[in-house]
C-alpha cells in the first residue's frame, strides 16, 4: 500500500471500519483551569489522526488520558472497546494494547536498549526471553539501528534515542500508538530519521494519534487532522481541506502564524 | 538487572576511561619554583596584594601544619610512650576473651574473609592501575614527610646506664644535641631518601611519558604490601600475651608474634591463592556470573562465621530430624506447590486473595504470640510471612514453565539456607567464653557493624518505599517512625533496647545483651537508609514513571526493575556514609557495657598491672584502625561511583 492509497480511503471505507478510540465528552480541570472542555472525537482502525493546536491547547493532556497518564474527570473514553474506568483490570488491559511515544524520550537509562525493549514483552507479556530478544532485534532492525543494541540510551543520539522508544512501544506489539510531541526535543537534522520510521508505521497499517507541530507530516501522513484550542476541539478534517482550506476563523490564524 | 547487562555497562565505561586518558595529552607542567610563585605566593595576578595577602596566609597555615606535625611527631615518639601496651594487647584488642584452645576457630573466620576478598579482587574489573605519576608523587610526599619529620622532631632524651632517662633540675628529660640527633636516626634517613630518590628517578627520566605509558597493577602493588606486613610478625617482636584464662597475667615467653606466624602466613597465601583463582575465573564468558556467586557468599559469611564457625554449634540432631527438618521441607515442598499453583496462567483474583490471606494469616501470628494464645515456633512464623510475601510477588512469574521456576527455585533455595540459619543460631554454642558476651573487641566491633547493616538495608528501602507511596497510611507510618527514630538519640535508644525492651516483650521472646543492642542499631540506622534512598527516588524522573506505566508495568515490576536500580544507584555516596557512620558509631556500645574496640582500650589495658593508666596510645591505635577501615570504604565507594556511573545518565 503506497503513501497516496493510505490518505485517500473514501468515507464509506471509514465508516465500515471499528471504532478504536472513542473520546466522548471529556473534560479535564488542573484544579480550577479546565484543560479539556467535552473533547468528543472517534478514531477507526487503522487511521492516523494527528492532532494540532497551539501550545497549551491541552492535546498533550487529551492524548495522555487515552491510556490513564492522566484521569479524565467527566465524559468517557472507550479504548478498542474497553471502557477506561478506575478499575485497574481495565487501565491494565489498555495499556497493554495502547503504545506511547514521548517527547523526552524517556527511556531507561541504567538498561541496554535491547533490554529496554524486551523488557515489557517479557515481563508483562509473559514471553521466553530468546523470543522477546528476537523481536527486539527485528524491531531495531526496522527503525534502522540493528547495531545499538548492546548499547545504553545515553550513549545514542536524540533520534537514535526516540527510534529505540518507538520499538520499545512496537515490542508489547499493540493496536494502537500514541505520539507525544515525538519530535519536539530533537535536533532538525535528526527530525527527519523519526518521521521516517513513524511514515513507516502508518504505511503498515497502525493506528496511530500524533500530536506534533511537524505540519509537512501532517500534511502528507494524516487522513484526518483534529485542531484544538483551549481544551476544546476546532475543526476536524482530511489534510487538504485542513490546509487549504480551513472554515474556522482560529484555524486560519494558527496557520497563518505557524506556515 | 542481570550481572551481564552490569558489566556490560561497567566496561564500556572504564573503556570510556581508558580512552580519554590514551587520548588526552599532558598539560603542560610549569617548573617547580614558578608553580610555587603562582599558587603558594600570588604573583602573577599583577597585584602587589596579593602577593601579600597569599604570602602571609601561606607561611600562617604552614608553620601551623608544621607545628601539628612536630607536635603530633613528638607526641608518638616520645619516650614517656607505653606503645608495648598496644603491642602486648593486640590479642586482648581484637577479640578480648575469646578462650585460647578454640582460637583456631577465629584464624578460620579471618581465612575465610581472606579468601572471598581475594576472589571478588581476582574479579573485579581493573581499569589501567597506578600511573608512574602518581607512585613518583606518593615515593615525594612520603619521602618528604620523613625528612622533614627527622628534623622537626625534638631530640631523644639521654640515658643513665641504667635505662633511666637523665633528668635536669626541674625534672625535665636532658635531651642530646641537633647533630647527634640527625646522625641518630639512621632507619629513618634511608628510608626517606631512598623514597625520595625513587621519585626523582621516575619524574625526571620518564619526563611526560609518566603519566601515560607506564602503569603498575594497583591489586598486585597492595597484596605485596600487605605481604610485606604480615612478614613482619617473621622478624619483629610483636610483645608478649598478657591474657589468659585465668584473668590478666604476663606471660614473658608467649610471644604475639611466634604464635601467629603460622595463621597469618597460611591466611596470606589463602588470599593470593583466592586471588589467583578469581584472575583465571575473570577470563572465563560467565565472570559475571562467579561475581554475583561471591557477592552471594560475602552476604552469606558474617551468619556462617558468627554461628557456624565461632560458636560451634551443638546440634542435637534427634531434634533437628524430629521438629526442624520436617518443618523445612514442609515450607519447601508445600509451600513451593502453592506458588507453583499460584503462577499458574489464568489464576487471575484468586491468587490476590490467596496471598493477601496468608499475610493476614502470618500477621495474625505474630499478634498471637504477643497475646500469648498460642505457641509456634518463631521460625514458622516467619516462613509463613515470608511464604505471603512470595504469594504476593507470584503474579509477576505466571507464564511458561521455566518463568515459573524461576519463582520455585528462589523460594526453595532461600527457604533451605533459611532454616539451616535458623537452625544453626537457635542451638547453644561449644564455645565457653568466660565473659557475658560471647566474643569482644574489634570482633564484636565487625559483627554489629556488619549484622546492622545486612539488616537495615532492606529495611531501609522498605521504609523509604512506603514513605514515597501513594497509600495513605504506609506512607503515614513510615514518616512517624523515621521521624520518631531520628528524634531519638542513639544513646537512649541503646540504653533502652539494652535494659528495657525485654519488659515489653511477651513472653518466650527474650532480646539479650548483644541481639539486643544490635536491633536497636537496625532500628535507627534503618531510618537514616531510609531518608538517604528516599532521596535517590526522588531523583528519578516523572518520565521514568509514566514510560513503565504506560508499557503495562505492574507497580511491584516498576519498583524492581526501574525505580530501584537508578534510585539505589544515585543514593551510594549517602549510602556509604551511612554504613560508615555505623561502623564508629558502635563504638557507643562501650558506654552500654558492652567489651567492644573502645571499652578495651579505654579502660581493660590501662586496669592492668603492667601498663596502670596507659590510655592515650591504645586510643590513638583503634583510632588509626577506625580510621583504616573507614577510609578503605569510603574509597571503594568512590569506585563504585565511577564503575556504576552515578552522575552520568
Amino acid at each position: 500500500m503506497s503513501i497516496s492509497d493510505a490518505t485517500t480511503f473514501t468515507s464509506d471505507e471509514m465508516a465500515s471500519r471499528a471504532d478504536m478510540i472513542i473520546s466522548d465528552g471529556v473534560d479535564k480541570w488542573y484544579g480550577d483551569f479546565q484543560a479539556l472542555k467535552g473533547v468528543t472525537a472517534t478514531i477507526k482502525e487503522r487511521e492516523v489522526v494527528v492532532v494540532l493546536g497551539p501550545s497549551g491547547s491541552g492535546k498533550s493532556t487529551w492524548i495522555r488520558c487515552i491510556n490513564r497518564l492522566e484521569q479524565h474527570q467527566g465524559g468517557r473514553i472507550a479504548v478498542d472497546g474497553v471502557e477506561l474506568t478506575n478499575d485497574t483490570r481495565n487501565i491494565e488491559k489498555i495499556r497493554r494494547e495502547v503504545g506511547m511515544v514521548f517527547q523526552g524520550f524517556n527511556l531507561f537509562p541504567h538498561i541496554t536498549v535491547l533490554d529496554n525493549i524486551t523488557l515489557a514483552p517479557i515481563w508483562v507479556r509473559k514471553k521466553p526471553r530468546g523470543e522477546a530478544e528476537q523481536l527486539g532485534r527485528d524491531l531495531l532492525e526496522r527503525v534502522g539501528i540493528p547495531e545499538q543494541a548492546d548499547k545504553f540510551p545515553g550513549q545514542l543520539s536524540g533520534g537514535q534515542q526516540q527510534r529505540v522508544a518507538i520499538a520499545r512501544a512496537l515490542a508489547m506489539e499493540p493496536r494502537i500508538m500514541l505520539f507525544d510531541e515525538p519530535t519536539s526535543a530533537l535536533d532538525p537534522e535528526m527530525i527527519k530519521e523519526v518521521l521516517d520510521v513513524m511514515k513507516e508505521l502508518a504505511r503498515s497499517g497502525m493506528t496511530m494519534m500524533v500530536v506534533t507541530h511537524e505540519m509537512g507530516f501532517a500534511r502528507e501522513v494524516a487522513d484526518r487532522i483534529i485542531f484544538m484550542e483551549s481544551g476544546e476541539i476546532v475543526e476536524v478534517g482530511p489534510p487538504e481541506h485542513f490546509f487549504t482550506n480551513p472554515t474556522e476563523d482560529r484555524t486560519k490564524l494558527f496557520l497563518s502564524q505557524i506556515l | 538487572m542481570s550481572m551481564s547487562q552490569l558489566d556490560a555497562e561497567t566496561t564500556t565505561i572504564l573503556a570510556k576511561l581508558d580512552a580519554d586518558k590514551a587520548l588526552r595529552p599532558d598539560e603542560p607542567s610549569l617548573p617547580v619554583g614558578e608553580w610555587m610563585g603562582k599558587n603558594l605566593f600570588g604573583m602573577g595576578q599583577g597585584s602587589p596584594w596579593a602577593v601579600v595577602r597569599s604570602t602571609l596566609l601561606t607561611v600562617l597555615f604552614g608553620l601551623l601544619a608544621l607545628f601539628s606535625y612536630r607536635g603530633f611527631l613528638n607526641f608518638v615518639f616520645s619516650e614517656e610512650r607505653r606503645w608495648d601496651a598496644v603491642r602486648t594487647n593486640l590479642r586482648l584488642l581484637f577479640t578480648q576473651a575469646y578462650p585460647d584452645e578454640n582460637y583456631t576457630r577465629v584464624w578460620v573466620t579471618v581465612a575465610i574473609v581472606a579468601a572471598l576478598a581475594g576472589l571478588s579482587l581476582g574479579l573485579m574489573k581493573v581499569g589501567r592501575g597506578l600511573s608512574m605519576k602518581r607512585i613518583a608523587t606518593w615515593c615525594f610526599a612520603w619521602g618528604g614527610l620523613i625528612v622533614v619529620g627527622i628534623l622537626l622532631r625534638e631530640a631523644s632524651a639521654l640515658t643513665n646506664a641504667d635505662g633511666s632517662i637523665q633528668l635536669d633540675v626541674d625534672k625535665q628529660p636532658i635531651r642530646e644535641g641537633f647533630i647527634d640527633k640527625l646522625g641518630e636516626r639512621g632507619t629513618w634517613w634511608v628510608l626517606g631518601l631512598v623514597l625520595l630518590v625513587i621519585g626523582s628517578v621516575i619524574w625526571f627520566t620518564l619526563g611526560d611519558l609518566r603519566r601515560r605509558t607506564t602503569f603498575v597493577p594497583a591489586i598486585p602493588f597492595g597484596l605485596v604490601t600487605l605481604g610485606l606486613f604480615i612478614s613482619s610478625v617473621w622478624w619483629f617482636n610483636w610483645g608478649n600475651y598478657t591474657f589468659t584464662d585465668d584473668g590478666f597475667t604476663f606471660d614473658p615467653g608467649n610471644k604475639v608474634a611466634g604464635s601467629t606466624q603460622m595463621p597469618w602466613t597460611l591466611i596470606f597465601v589463602v588470599l593470593l591463592v583466592a586471588y589467583l583463582i578469581g584472575q583465571f575465573l575473570l577470563r572465563s564468558e560467565r565472570a559475571g556470573t562467579f561475581r554475583g556467586v561471591v557477592n552471594g557468599l560475602w552476604l552469606l559469611a558474617p551468619f556462617v562465621t558468627f554461628w557456624v564457625v565461632l560458636r560451634g554449634p551443638v546440634i542435637d540432631w534427634s531434634h533437628v530430624l524430629s521438629t526442624h527438618l520436617p518443618m523445612a521441607l514442609g515450607f519447601i515442598v508445600l509451600g513451593g506447590a502453592l506458588l507453583w499453583f499460584l503462577t499458574q496462567p489464568g489464576i487471575g483474583e484468586k491468587g490476590r486473595i490467596i496471598a493477601v490471606a496468608l499475610i493476614l494469616f502470618a500477621l495474625f501470628n505474630w499478634l498471637a504470640a504477643f497475646m500469648g494464645w498460642y505457641p509456634m515456633l518463631q521460625k514458622a512464623r516467619l516462613s509463613f510471612l515470608f511464604l505471603g510475601l512470595a504469594a504476593a510477588i507470584a503474579p509477576n512469574f505466571i507464564g511458561d514453565a521455566k518463568q515459573r521456576l524461576k519463582l520455585i527455585y528462589g523460594w526453595v533455595g532461600f527457604m533451605t539456607i533459611f532454616h539451616i540459619l535458623v537452625t544453626i543460631i537457635n542451638t547453644p554454642s561449644s564455645v565457653e567464653v568466660p565473659t557475658e558476651d560471647f566474643a569482644g573487641g574489634f570482633m564484636i566491633t565487625v559483627y554489629v557493624a556488619v549484622f546492622t547493616m545486612i539488616f537495615s538495608f532492606p529495611l531501609g528501602v522498605v521504609l523509604a518505599l512506603a514513605r514515597t507511596s501513594r497509600l495513605p497510611l504506609f506512607r503515614m507510618l513510615s514518616t512517624v517512625y523515621i521521624e520518631v527514630i531520628r528524634g531519638v538519640p542513639l544513646i537512649t535508644l541503646l540504653f533502652f533496647f539494652s535494659v528495657f525492651v525485654n519488659l515489653f516483650l511477651p513472653e518466650g521472646m527474650e532480646l539479650s545483651g548483644l541481639a539486643a543492642v544490635t536491633v536497636a542499631f537496625v532500628l535507627f540506622s534503618a531510618a537514616y537508609l531510609a531518608e538517604n534512598v528516599r532521596g535517590g527516588l526522588q531523583a528519578i524522573r516523572r518520565g521514568q514513571y509514566e514510560a513503565s506505566d504506560a508499557l503495562g508495568l505492574t507497580t511491584v515490576q516498576r519498583t524492581m526493575f526501574i525505580v530501584l536500580p537508578q534510585g539505589l544507584r544515585v543514593s551510594i555516596p549517602p549510602l556509604v556514609g551511612q554504613v560508615i557512620a555505623t561502623f564508629k558509631e558502635t563504638s557507643l556500645l562501650a558506654i552500654v557495657g558492652v567489651f567492644d574496640f573502645l571499652r578495651i582500650a579505654r579502660d581493660v589495658i590501662p586496669a592492668q598491672t603492667e601498663f596502670l593508666g596507659v590510655k592515650q596510645e591504645n586510643l590513638l591505635f583503634i583510632s588509626a584502625v577506625y580510621f583504616i577501615v573507614s577510609y578503605s570504604m569510603s574509597k571503594y565507594s568512590q569506585r563504585l561511583e565511577k564503575q556504576l556511573g552515578v552522575g552520568e545518565r
